[in-house]
């Protein structure tokens, strides 16, 4: 039987909260209702960190820390997990926590209202066993804007724990954390509150006869989209699946041909994954969005709502890879290019769920990605494309190339293809294929760059890519 | 034995453990009396209309919504102008998209931001204005324009061997503090208000709120503990929202509190001032400026708010450090339908230092000459070519000490040869390098502005200090250097000293806490209080133990009177059970300065900040991505009160200023509604934006050689300016594709895109 009420570890106990508003934020929940207002809100849409919270979640017996931002997580989805706020790090005697006092002794606050989002995100980091290299520290605070320090002192707080115990209250009542949450870990929730409606399954199933039974629902994986109709748009949103509970839906597959990444797996993961057959995909996948958007989003859901700038779309185009779906009776899959019908509206129909991703194994291509955009951690591409070449003896055998940013759908520069394939790549023919990307594109102005700076860098992200592949090394100021 | 001493000493903030901890309260935070109410601002989908009828019966039906307030409620000034009036609570007419029309009181924010989006309104259309440019031809003017005259700038020109024109722009910046804007406002008896703001300005908040309410000053008090950041988006722009949310609190006679959500924050309130000048100059074949005419003009948005200071300070930084004989400036206050630009770190200031450093670069291209080597022969020097363009003479000029040393550490000069032949032999990365001063002055150029006030308190019976002041706590540590210069002056251990939240009701008539001068202010103000609190013991122990002429040594918890020394704790007990004052209110008003606004002419500023950064670059050119490898920054803090504030204000004001230049980008559409209303859009510096290699330091020799507290120099805005280095460096970057022969046309900020499009006209010009 589903459950209405749902279940979550907090302070070592566990909190149960009787049919909970499917609309509300955990960031609303935790300073209205646990009065916890250390937790803050800098944008209430995922982009500024402030609210980053972490959730321990139960896997392979061990606990799984992940920041994530609480201003565009819905309540509900706390469920079977164990919930940790900065005002958790502190020990009842006020000693801090090692995070919390590197950032004390390195003068990592000024104003302090980002203060708890990165502690919160460098917690997540020291419980990860991390060793506090640059890159990793740059990486796991992204996401976390500061306004005040130019984060240099933030940077020197977070290395000096890199000789630090990693033993704290945390690890201390690990056993006992595991045991709360192996209690509360093994249910469905189906919440019907005021006239919305929320559904998290736990198996395909469950999922299948949900639909079934309601055509009319929004799929909920990280909520970057989704979140915003009610944090931005200030609407309800009358009936949620959420889909990261689906264990059968998390997961990466590999049998030779194809990589097959099921619906629910988290970004974290698969960026890993992929690493050693496209590491330009990880490369990507790095900039798609800040750790706390990395934990909870998914592949499917950057599929689903089919943005125009989503950055996995032209990779997996360019990649042909192909995409599952499912409704109570039927799989049917499709290449993904013939998925998008036009400016966020896909082939997806009613009753039918994406149930996962197949990405062909391709050994020998080229696969090569760029994302061009005002700021480099955390930022919406002007720009992206991904380029899948086999080229032997210096002739283009195939191509495909996809571009996000230039169209109302991420789209396959045909024309320019067309010019590449089977060529023998010189000068003129690149000079060629960009001027053929004029005839693939149209790209509009708008906040993020104007058409004409688009189209420019479409092209000359063609010349780089040939440069790169002649001079066999990487071009680019990013390192 | 050691004598303790709490100055010149890196303390953590006083609110760090609070902050790392969630437990430092902010306005959200505040916990609220049973039966709050919440806020929320419904504002004009229209840059420029006649507002014909706004129904507002839907929002009343929506759920949890308990009142709604409009322009008939407002009972006296419809206007929180701090200056001039222009910037009316609820209008008429609606002047630009975001203004605020009318505001709801709900059981819960969602409820009321919910509400808000359910009016009616029909507009009649009129057409706007939106940059300078159409303000510059339909004279469409905030206030009236200035022309500042010094020697005989055309003719100079005209003899001078080398001429030059350009033009050039310097983007908005959104203020982007963590904390958005906030108020809770909590009736008293005799409809008096509590009211808790998230501003700079806590007495300018009472008189704006009295003044809407028709009610006297002394019935609203308003209180601020800490702000998240503010960096001048607080100095006026917090006032509608208080003004606001009491407004809302009288009619509904709860508490009620307005958080303002990130997108609507940034909608309503006002920016950074860009400017758009337009240059003629003349120089010699050294480089040196002979010449200058120069057109300023500025976006203001729809009101003068605080336009006609942040103008004042660009022409007063005209000159950065540079020595400037002859001088023709204009400017031009532009009137535009969007919201009211208005303080923003730096105040003009770094706006006009950036119109002279552009010009340099121009100089130092034409000539083909280091541009280093141009800036220091225009340096301004000590004994002669020191009175600057409004006749106030520099008596601490350091910058070429400064600039000198800083060119030697940074290896400059190495490294400029190094990147040249990286560039040469790279086709599609360049690097490039670049070094620039700061000279700031110090002090609010409303002469009036520069005053402050203090209360300090000594409990008698353990010997707490209680401290309270007109400064506001947003990061800069100002709280945290109070209590240093506190504890110092009493000889007594930190935690000894309290500094509480900022109150009108108990230090009045306070200034912002603006223009870099908080510390020195309010500081100078509490050690005024404390002073006349030690007069007061010192009277007491000549009176009771006859001691001539002693005044007290306050050091390590006791005090040293010649021939009698009490443990602190003691004497204060002593002085209390002999009826003797142990409280006492400071103040302070800065010596030396006057300035003649109309005729500009005086010495606006008490000193001079000295700062000098080089940064170098690297950029893509086939995209305009871009990084900052490494940067070198000497600044001068005086003697600085607290290195580790100082250096967080240096860094971070580097950070920001790079933002300003780079990577933050305030879009309009051509109907005046901003496009850039939230961090997706709007992209503030984050962690990867910080230079690779980030070497600051607080130049050694530093002393103020004004009467200032500690000596020390304040560090609040001058840091920004150290950014320019970035700018210049990546124009260095983009001009190496032509040999460094051709100037390259860049304005700021200098985005991805920017940059391609200087490289993409430069191979133009070169293909010509």
């Amino acid at each position: 039987m589903a459950s209405s009420n749902i279940e979550f570890v907090y302070q070592n106990k566990i909190f149960e909260i009787t049919n909970p508003d499917s609309n509300e934020t955990l960031l609303n929940f935790i300073r209205t209702k646990l009065k916890k207002t250390g937790t803050k809100e800098g944008c209430a849409e995922g982009g500024c960190g402030a609210c980053t919270v972490v959730l321990g979640e139960l896997k392979k017996n061990e606990i799984n820390y992940k920041a994530i931002n609480s201003c565009i997580t819905f309540l509900p989805t706390l469920q079977g997990k164990q919930l940790i706020l900065v005002e958790d790090l502190i020990l009842k005697n006020g000693s801090l926590h090692p995070v919390q006092q590197a950032m004390v002794n390195y003068h990592g606050s000024q104003c302090g209202f980002c203060t708890p989002g990165f502690i919160m995100s460098l917690f997540s980091m020291f419980k990860k066993n991390s060793k506090f290299k640059n890159d990793e520290i740059k990486d796991s605070i992204a996401g976390n804007l500061c306004r005040c320090t130019g984060y240099q002192p933030i940077i020197k707080a977070a290395k000096s724990l890199k000789n630090k115990s990693k033993i704290d209250e945390f690890s201390k009542s690990k056993k006992n954390t595991i045991n709360l949450l192996k209690k509360i870990n093994n249910k469905s929730v189906v919440i019907y509150h005021k006239g919305k409606k929320y559904f998290a399954p736990r198996y395909l199933m469950e999922l299948k006869k949900i639909l079934k039974k309601n055509a009319d629902v929004d799929f909920l994986s990280g909520g970057t989209d989704l979140s915003l109709v009610v944090t931005k748009e200030r609407k309800d949103i009358n009936s949620i699946v959420y889909m990261n509970s689906i264990r059968d839906l998390n997961y990466i597959k590999n049998n030779n041909k194809y990589i097959e990444v099921g619906a629910s797996t988290p970004l974290i993961e698969f960026e890993s994954y992929i690493k050693k057959y496209y590491p330009d995909f990880t490369k990507i996948l790095k900039r798609y969005g800040s750790p706390q958007i990395r934990n909870v989003a998914t592949i499917a859901g950057n599929i689903a709502t089919a943005s125009p700038i989503g950055d996995c779309l032209p990779l997996l185009l360019s990649l042909n890879a192909e995409i599952v779906l499912q409704d109570f009776k039927k799989t049917k899959v499709l290449f993904l290019n013939d998925f998008f019908i036009s400016y966020r509206k896909t082939k997806l129909k009613k009753g039918q769920f994406i149930h996962s991703i197949r990405i062909p194994v391709l050994k020998g291509n080229t696969f090569k990605a760029y994302k061009v955009s005002k700021r480099y951690d955390d930022d919406i591409s002007s720009v992206c494309a991904a380029f899948n070449l086999r080229i032997i003896k210096n002739k283009v055998q195939s191509v495909r190339i996809a571009y996000g940013g230039m169209a109302a759908i991420p789209k396959r520069a045909i024309y320019c293809e067309k010019i590449l394939s089977n060529s023998i790549v010189t000068d003129e023919i690149v000079s060629k294929a960009k001027k053929a990307l004029e005839k693939d594109f149209k790209p509009i102005s708008d906040m993020r760059a104007s058409g004409l700076y688009r189209m420019e860098v479409a092209k000359n992200l063609l010349e780089k890519l040939y440069f790169e592949i002649k001079q066999k090394k990487i071009i680019g100021v990013y390192f | 034995m050691k004598i303790e001493n709490f100055i010149n000493e890196n303390r953590p903030h006083e609110s760090a453990i609070k902050h790392v901890s969630g437990q430092a309260h902010y306005t959200d935070d505040i916990p609220e009396p049973p039966g709050t109410l919440y806020g929320a601002i419904g504002w004009s989908k229209k840059s420029h209309a006649i507002i014909k009828k706004i129904n507002l019966d839907e929002v009343i039906k929506s759920e949890g919504v308990i009142a709604v307030v409009t322009e008939d409620d407002i009972v006296g000034r419809n206007d929180v102008g701090p200056v001039f009036d222009g910037d009316p609570i609820f209008p008429k007419k609606a002047e630009y998209y975001g203004q605020p029309l009318y505001a709801v009181a709900a059981t819960t924010t969602e409820l009321a931001r919910k509400a808000v989006l359910k009016a009616k309104i029909s507009y009649k259309t009129l057409k706007p204005i939106t940059t300078i440019q159409e303000a510059l031809k339909k004279k469409s003017f905030v206030l009236k324009e200035k022309i500042i005259k010094k020697g005989e700038a055309l003719k100079a020109i005209e003899n001078s061997p080398y001429r030059l024109k350009g033009n050039f722009t310097t983007g908005s910046q959104e203020h982007f503090a963590l904390e958005g804007q906030a108020a809770f406002v909590i009736p008293q008896e005799d409809n008096d208000f509590k009211v808790f703001s998230k501003t700079q300005h806590p007495s300018e908040t009472q008189q704006i709120i009295a003044k809407m309410l028709n009610q006297k000053s002394n019935t609203i008090t308003v209180e601020t503990r800490r702000i998240g950041g503010s960096f001048g988006g607080t100095e006026t722009q917090s006032f509608i929202f208080a003004a606001i949310c009491t407004l809302l609190a009288k009619k509904t006679k709860r508490a009620v509190k307005l958080r303002i959500d990130r997108d609507d924050d940034i909608i309503i309130t006002g920016k950074r001032h860009d400017f758009y000048s337009e240059y003629e100059v003349g120089f010699d074949e050294l480089g040196v400026i002979k010449g200058l005419k120069l057109k300023l003009a500025s976006r203001c948005g729809i009101s003068p708010d605080l336009s006609g200071a942040i103008n004042d300070r660009a022409l007063l930084h005209i000159d950065n450090a540079y020595y400037l004989e002859n001088v023709l400036l204009e400017n031009y206050l532009c009137k535009t339908n969007t919201a009211s630009n208005t303080a923003f770190r730096g105040f003009g200031g770094n706006q006009g230092m950036m119109a002279i450093e552009n010009i340099i670069d121009h100089i130092a291209t034409s000539l083909k000459k280091d541009s280093a080597e141009i800036r220091r022969r225009n340096f301004y020097q000590k004994k002669k070519k020191n009175i600057t363009h409004y006749n106030m003479k520099i008596e601490d000029n350091i910058i070429q000490e400064i600039f000198d040393q800083l060119i030697k550490s940074s290896n400059y000069k190495s490294r400029m040869q190094n990147i040249k032949k990286f560039n040469s032999e790279n086709k599609y990365i360049k690097k490039g390098i670049a070094m620039t001063p700061v000279k700031f002055g110090i002090s609010f150029t409303t002469w009036h502005l520069n005053q402050a006030g203090a209360l300090v308190h000594i409990y008698f019976n353990d010997g707490s200090v209680h401290v309270n002041t007109g400064a506001i706590e947003m990061g800069q540590g100002t709280y945290t250097k109070i209590a240093q210069l506190a504890a110092n002056a009493l000889g007594l251990p930190f935690n000894k000293i309290k500094v509480s939240a900022t109150r009108t009701d108990k230090v009045p008539n306070t200034s912002a806490s603006a223009a870099s001068s908080t510390t020195d202010l309010n500081g100078a103000a509490t050690l005024n209080a404390i002073s006349k609190i030690k007069k007061n013991l010192s009277e007491y122990v000549k009176r009771k133990y006859k001691i001539k002429n002693s005044e007290g040594i306050y050091e390590n918890g006791m005090v040293k009177f010649k021939g009698k020394i009490f443990k602190f704790n003691k004497l204060i007990k002593e002085a209390y059970l002999n009826r003797v004052s142990l409280s006492s209110s400071g103040f302070y008003a800065t010596p030396k300065i006057h300035f003649d606004k109309k005729n500009f002419k005086g010495r606006p500023f008490l000193y001079f900040c000295y700062s000098a950064a080089v940064s170098e670059v690297i950029i893509d050119i086939l995209t305009g991505e871009n990084k900052i490898l490494r940067a070198d920054i000497l600044h001068d803090a005086g003697r600085a009160i607290n290195p580790a504030i100082e250096m967080g204000q240096i860094e971070g004001g580097f950070v920001q200023g790079a933002g300003w230049l780079g990577c933050e980008e305030v879009n309009w559409k051509t109907n005046g509604q901003i496009t850039t209303h939230s961090p997706s859009t709007y992209k503030i510096p984050a962690v990867s934006d910080m230079p690779e290699k980030f070497n600051a330091e607080i130049f050694k020799k530093g002393k103020n050689i004004e009467n200032v507290i500690n000596k020390s120099k304040t560090t609040g805005e001058p840091p920004l300016m150290n950014a320019m280095s970035v700018f210049f460096a990546i124009k260095n970057a983009i001009a190496s594709i032509r040999d460094y022969n051709i100037n390259p046309k860049l304005d700021a900020p200098a985005t991805p895109e920017r940059i391609l499009m200087s490289i993409k006209n430069l191979k133009k010009k070169y293909e010509k």
